[in-house]
């Protein structure tokens, strides 16, 4: 429709017409919501590397030395049947040596001086997805710490629990920032809006005396915040997407001298599209508050 | 066309209108008079709803406008066309497009756009100005923009502030002569000025007022 043109056309005027200060709100906006960025992308990544660790977690049951086949066999069975039981692996005193040899082979000389194979035979139990929670996990390794010929039940389960409980953190720290920067968002684009209104106050008033409706009026700077806020957005995940790639690029080669290759992920792109909404909607919220002191003026 | 009953309308408790009563029918050319400071920009001002009476009634077409709705104000004023003292022309926008703007508003087609556009110009004659920017135009030329502005929606009524303000007589005579044309077609107009000349000029009521009342009122002098 002629109207939809015409609000739009106006919109990218004003945008134009002031590039200076779009510019800087657009700049402004993007630090800001890149700020907000780096702490969703370190919760991002924290997140999924501590699902990826739960979703590994094993509880290793290891066994007598003297349990004789046929008990072998009866505790192979009883596990299988355990409902918190997803996969069973057994690892043989053979395997388990070979093994410990191919994972440290410079400590090759710590074996040759005891003879006889000193590692138990275990089973690896994978966990079901049900029964991966802490109190869960407690009570079922207790239980199997009973079983005859089980001489010790083991799970790597603290340190990945106390980094679930820092995850939490993080996530209240990116809540409070996230409210804290989208403030600071709406505030900029607001004053950037009051200044387009203010340079055109006169146009506004004859807009009103030939008849146009409040809503004609506003539209223009409605969609001019949520460009703005959008663009800042773009901009933002621009800088976030750089310096991402720096930090893998220069972090990379120290982080594997020591043994850890962190497996960093950029935003999916489905949290990228939420980021230019969100800019976009605190765009507009700014706008809404830049107009609805133009009604106070007015009164 | 026009009712207003005892109506009173305060600039911080001092009264600009002191209950005036007046009544201008449909088709009528009436000149509102009085020095700077009588009260005419008020009493227009009250008429296009940009103020409020603090008491009293106005009925424009048997609508109560000082009870109305302020989200009904804008369709009120699409039925009147108002020409004000300073003509009030977007600068960067041209003579067309500025007289384009109350049908944009309406969202009009553009076809019925031009041809209202072109209708309202050929009225004031300015057709050939219509791709200029009004800073571009004489005072004479932009008030003639601000007329086809206030008359390209065929309004039932027209209110002017002052037209001709800063208009020399000859000039001045012309932009009347334009107002009587409008308003033997039917428009009914209420025209604020100061300067007696322009009573010789149009012979009509003239209705008076002389701080903020009411001080005469004299019948078209046809
Ligand atoms: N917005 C306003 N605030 C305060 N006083 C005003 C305002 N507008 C007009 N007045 C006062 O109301 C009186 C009438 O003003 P106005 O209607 O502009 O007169 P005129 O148009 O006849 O020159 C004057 O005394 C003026 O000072
Ligand atoms: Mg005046």
């Amino acid at each position: 429709m002629k109207r939809i043109g015409y609000m739009i056309r106006e919109a990218l005027t004003n945008i134009r017409v002031n590039q200076t200060t779009t510019i800087i709100a657009i700049v402004t906006m993007a630090f800001t919501l890149a700020c907000f960025g780096v702490f969703l992308l370190l919760y991002l990544n924290l997140r999924g590397a501590v699902g990826a660790l739960q979703d590994d977690i094993k509880v290793i049951v290891y066994l007598h030395d003297n349990l004789s086949a046929q008990g072998l066999a009866d505790l192979q069975q009883r596990l299988t049947g355990e409902p918190e039981a997803a996969a069973l692996a057994y690892v043989s005193k053979e395997k388990a040596l070979a093994d410990f040899r191919t994972q440290f082979p410079s400590e090759q000389s710590l074996l040759q001086g005891l003879g006889e194979n000193p590692l138990p035979a275990s089973f690896e139990v994978t966990l079901a997805p049900r029964y991966r929670s802490a109190d869960s996990v407690k009570r079922w390794t207790d239980r199997l710490k009973a079983i005859p010929g089980v001489a010790q039940v083991q799970y790597s389960r603290d340190w990945i629990d106390n980094l679930a409980a820092m995850i939490g953190y993080v996530e209240l720290a990116s809540v409070a920032v996230g409210l804290l920067l989208a403030a600071a968002s709406v505030t900029i684009i607001a004053n950037t809006i009051r200044l387009t209104l203010y340079a055109r106050r006169e146009e506004i008033e004859i807009m009103r005396l030939i008849g146009a409706t409040g809503a004609f009026i506003k539209i223009p700077y409605l969609l001019e915040g949520a460009v703005l806020g959008a663009l800042g957005a773009l901009l933002a995940l621009a800088l976030l997407k750089s310096g991402f790639e720096f930090m893998t690029v220069h972090l990379a080669g120290p982080g594997r001298v020591l043994g850890l290759t962190p497996k960093l992920g950029f935003f999916p792109i489905q949290v990228s599209v939420w980021l230019v909404l969100a800019g976009l909607s605190l765009g507009t919220v700014g706008s809404l508050v830049s107009l609805v002191g133009l009604e106070r003026s007015r009164a | 066309m026009i009712q207003l009953f005892h109506v009173w309308k305060y600039y911080a408790k001092r009264p600009a209108l002191c209950d005036i009563t007046l009544q201008i029918e449909k088709g009528e050319f009436v000149l509102l008079m009085g020095p700077s400071g009588a009260g005419k920009t008020t009493l227009l001002r009250l008429l296009f709803c940009a103020e409020r009476a603090d008491e009293g009634q106005i009925l424009i077409q048997n609508k109560n406008v000082a009870r109305i709705k302020p989200s009904a104000v804008p369709y009120l004023r699409r039925t009147m066309g108002f020409v004000f003292q300073d003509f009030r022309l977007l600068q960067k926008k041209s003579v067309f497009d500025n007289v384009a703007l109350p049908l944009l508003v309406q969202g009009l087609s553009s076809f019925d756009i031009r041809r209202k556009v072109s209708e309202a110009l050929k009225a004031v004659g300015l057709e050939h100005k219509k791709e200029s920017r009004p800073a571009m135009l004489s005072a004479g030329e932009q008030q003639r923009a601000c007329i086809a502005r206030a008359i390209v929606n065929s309004p039932l009524i027209l209110l002017a502030d002052e037209p001709t303000g800063n208009m020399d007589p000859d000039l001045s005579a012309e932009i009347m002569e334009l107002f009587k044309t409008i308003n033997a077609r039917g428009t009914t107009l209420l025209i604020a000025t100061h300067n007696r000349q322009v009573v010789e000029q149009v012979k009509r009521r003239v209705v008076t007022l002389a701080e903020g009342k009411l001080a005469s009122d004299v019948g078209a002098g046809q």
